[in-house]
């Protein structure tokens, strides 16, 4: 079955915008992906910062989809959607620069879905999703110097 | 919490919300009666009252200093009522169970906590009262909220109408001043006047915080008002007409970050005649550009640079909408630095396989 907006936007319940074109299928893609203030990129490229807890709890993702994070405006979220136990997520992970929300892994495609950045598909594997940062004067971490999150 | 319970209690924080949002003219005899009241209670006659028109023009008719005794034995109004109000608090704690105000771990709070008692205490207190305070010389006035003291009788009345706990005597006061969070804004008790103000005439927020990009954020009806950016409280220039000139003299720093943010990067890049280090092709983003420029010292006080990027995905309109980002100042390749946002290292950045 072709995967496009409209497919997504069905399944989850989320109004995509209008202007986003709704039939075309959404490419399913090895490797990392932005998608506004968020990237995916696969466990194995960054396992030097990332590291998933031992105890680490699992969740299922939904095909209703599972929110990620919401936008600044409140009413934007980026939601990953994959079939039924195909894909689990959990945010019990350490990363070194503190971006990381979680980690999720699939056994078949799942997609992250945005009402204004559209949608975006990954392989099966293990991802991390990280969110964007930018230097900031208020916060000094320590080893990082400071920065802030990024909420689009 | 079950379904049902758990819109009882978002019904409840709506309703208290809205109590302390309201621009709705004050009700003057609801106000007064609970106030007199509550001098009576605290052993004092009712007071002359004296109604402003906003928090700032009460100053005028209240002196600074916090008066602790009016004379030598016995307690001014001012601190009998804040006797009487904490006293109320530490009695509605014992009938609740635990106190509102939660030390820090101490766990995961009560799910009616985490429904009322935290998003008020957030949004009401930390993102409208404050900010508003801090506009005013209230550090040496005793000020009672009014309106913005929604926030802790909200906490109790939720626990009362749907927490299963019965205060009994208790009752009568915490209404006192439940009447009072729906009939007024701020006021300040003295010995013979009362001062109150009304109500804003209109109040902007976004994201549970004070923001409005057009205009003030909070105005009252005798013109005083109060400009913010996301929950910051800004001059109305920064609002109103925020160029580079104006940031470049603002001695805030956080002011100047919202003056930017209200420019916009791009504006503000172009207008400030910022020197562009370099640019490169974003490997993430096919037929777009990164571009790198240093920052005047004067911004954020050290060495920084902005990085200008475009959107992934198109806007309504057709077009890609540009974004600044504050990077370290030592990074002088702008694919480095679209890598350090994400903690990437620029070789895997520049695998970016697609930007939505």
């Amino acid at each position: 079955m072709t995967v496009n907006l409209a497919t997504l936007s069905d399944r989850t319940g989320l109004a995509v915008l209008e202007h986003l074109e709704r039939q075309v299928a959404i490419p399913v893609i090895e490797g990392i992906q932005a998608q506004g203030d968020l990237l995916v990129v696969p466990l194995r490229l960054v396992g030097a910062a990332v590291t998933v807890r031992d105890l680490a709890r699992w969740q299922d993702v939904p095909a209703t989809g599972l929110e990620l994070l919401r936008g600044a405006a409140g009413g934007n979220p980026h939601s990953l959607v994959a079939d039924p136990g195909t894909c689990t997520w959990t945010t019990d992970v350490r990363d070194t620069f503190r971006l990381a929300l979680g980690v999720f892994h699939n056994s078949t495609p799942v997609y992250l879905l945005h009402p204004e950045h559209g949608a975006t598909g990954f392989t099966p594997g293990a991802y991390v999703v990280r969110r964007q940062r930018e230097f900031d004067h208020r916060l000094t971490l320590r080893g990082g110097g400071g920065h802030r999150l990024i909420a689009d | 919490m079950s379904v049902p319970r758990r819109l009882e209690a978002a019904d409840i924080r709506d309703e208290w919300l809205g109590w302390a949002l309201s621009t709705l003219p004050a009700d003057q005899t609801a106000a007064e009666a609970a106030i007199s009241e509550l001098y009576e209670r605290a052993g004092r006659p009712a007071p002359r009252f004296l109604w402003v028109g906003s928090p700032n023009a009460a100053m005028e008719f209240v002196p600074a200093g916090i008066p602790m005794r009016e004379f030598v034995k016995t307690l001014s109004i001012a601190s009998r009522l804040a006797t009487l109000g904490s006293e109320l608090r530490e009695a509605l704690d014992r009938r609740v169970g635990h106190p509102w105000a939660l030390a820090w771990g101490q766990g995961e709070p009560d799910p009616l906590d985490a429904e009322v008692r935290d998003p008020l205490r957030d949004f009401v207190r930390d993102g409208v009262c404050t900010p508003l305070r801090l506009a005013l010389p209230l550090a040496e006035r005793l000020t009672w909220y009014g309106q913005h003291d929604a926030y802790w009788i909200a906490h109790y009345d939720a626990w009362r109408r749907i927490g299963g706990r019965t205060f009994r005597g208790l009752n009568g006061q915490l209404d006192l001043w439940a009447t009072l969070a729906r009939s007024c804004g701020w006021w300040w008790p003295m010995e013979e006047l009362c001062v109150v103000s009304l109500r804003p005439v209109s109040v902007r927020t976004e994201e549970q915080r004070l923001h409005s990009e057009q205009g003030p954020a909070v105005a009252y009806a005798d013109g005083w008002s109060v400009h913010a950016w996301r929950g910051t409280r800004v001059p109305w220039w920064v609002i109103a007409d925020p160029t580079p000139d104006r940031i470049a003299q603002e001695p805030n720093i956080e002011v100047r970050r919202c003056a930017i943010e209200r420019l916009g990067w791009e504006a503000y890049i172009e207008q400030a005649g910022l020197r562009l280090v370099a640019t490169a092709r974003d490997p993430g983003n096919p037929g777009f550009d990164l571009l790198l420029y240093d920052l005047p010292g004067t911004v954020w006080g050290r060495r920084a640079r902005v990085l200008l990027a475009t959107n992934g995905s198109v806007e309504r309109d057709g077009r890609r909408r540009r974004y600044g980002l504050g990077v370290p100042g030592h990074l002088d390749d702008p694919v480095a630095a679209a890598a350090w946002t994400y903690g990437l290292s620029t070789d895997h950045y520049a695998q970016l396989a697609r930007r939505t």
